[in-house]
């Protein structure tokens, strides 16, 4: 069965290329455990996606959003 | 071809703001840049992972037009410096983040918000 489209919180707010710095946005988009949130639960558009999974990426490596949430070394 | 671009810094923290600008202004004088470069200092901040003993991170967003040609030389002294945590160039290509908003979106957005409460 399809699942009913849901609509892409980035085109909604007419954002055209995702901040990697945003860390507030970004951390709306990945799970408890750090991970990028899949677009099948955020409803994110493919294009946006793509963009997403840069910028969280980017985040990580500048120490703006974990790697691992709940982890301590 | 100049191209503009965007780099961000992590400067130990335990660094002093005097040392912290000596350092930007050499390696911004490395690029030759045409224009001014704008720098945008976030200040000291909580990482979210430590990075070897550090928990905290003296950030900076620089923004400027640069050759390529000169970027191996600029990253070769990031590199060295052990004042710099961690560093990272992108190519700015386009305005990230949200436009801001006009008065007319806002209310318009904010009905939207309402709309959507109705329906469930």
């Amino acid at each position: 069965m399809r699942r009913p489209q849901k609509s892409c919180p980035f085109c909604e707010t007419r954002v055209r290329f995702i901040d990697y710095k945003d860390d507030r946005t970004l951390g709306r988009f990945i799970t408890d455990h750090g991970k990028i949130l899949p677009s099948r639960l955020s409803g994110t558009c493919a294009r946006h996606q793509r963009q997403l999974a840069t910028a969280v990426k980017r985040a990580r490596f500048l120490a703006l959003i974990p790697y691992i949430k709940g982890h301590t070394a | 071809m100049p191209r503009q671009y965007e780099a961000v810094y992590i400067f130990d923290s335990a660094l002093e703001d005097a040392a912290i600008t000596e350092k930007l202004t050499r390696f911004h004088g490395m690029l030759g840049a045409s224009g001014e470069i704008k720098a945008d200092h976030w200040g000291r901040r909580q990482l979210a992972y430590t990075i070897g003993p550090r928990e905290t991170g003296y950030y900076v967003v620089a923004r400027f037009d640069a050759e390529a040609a000169v970027l191996p030389e600029y990253e070769r002294a990031l590199r060295l410096d052990d004042g710099v945590v961690r560093y990272l160039v992108t190519l700015h290509e386009h305005e990230v983040g949200a436009p801001p908003m006009t008065e007319e979106e806002m209310v318009a957005a904010r009905r939207r918000d309402d709309d959507d409460e109705d329906e469930e």
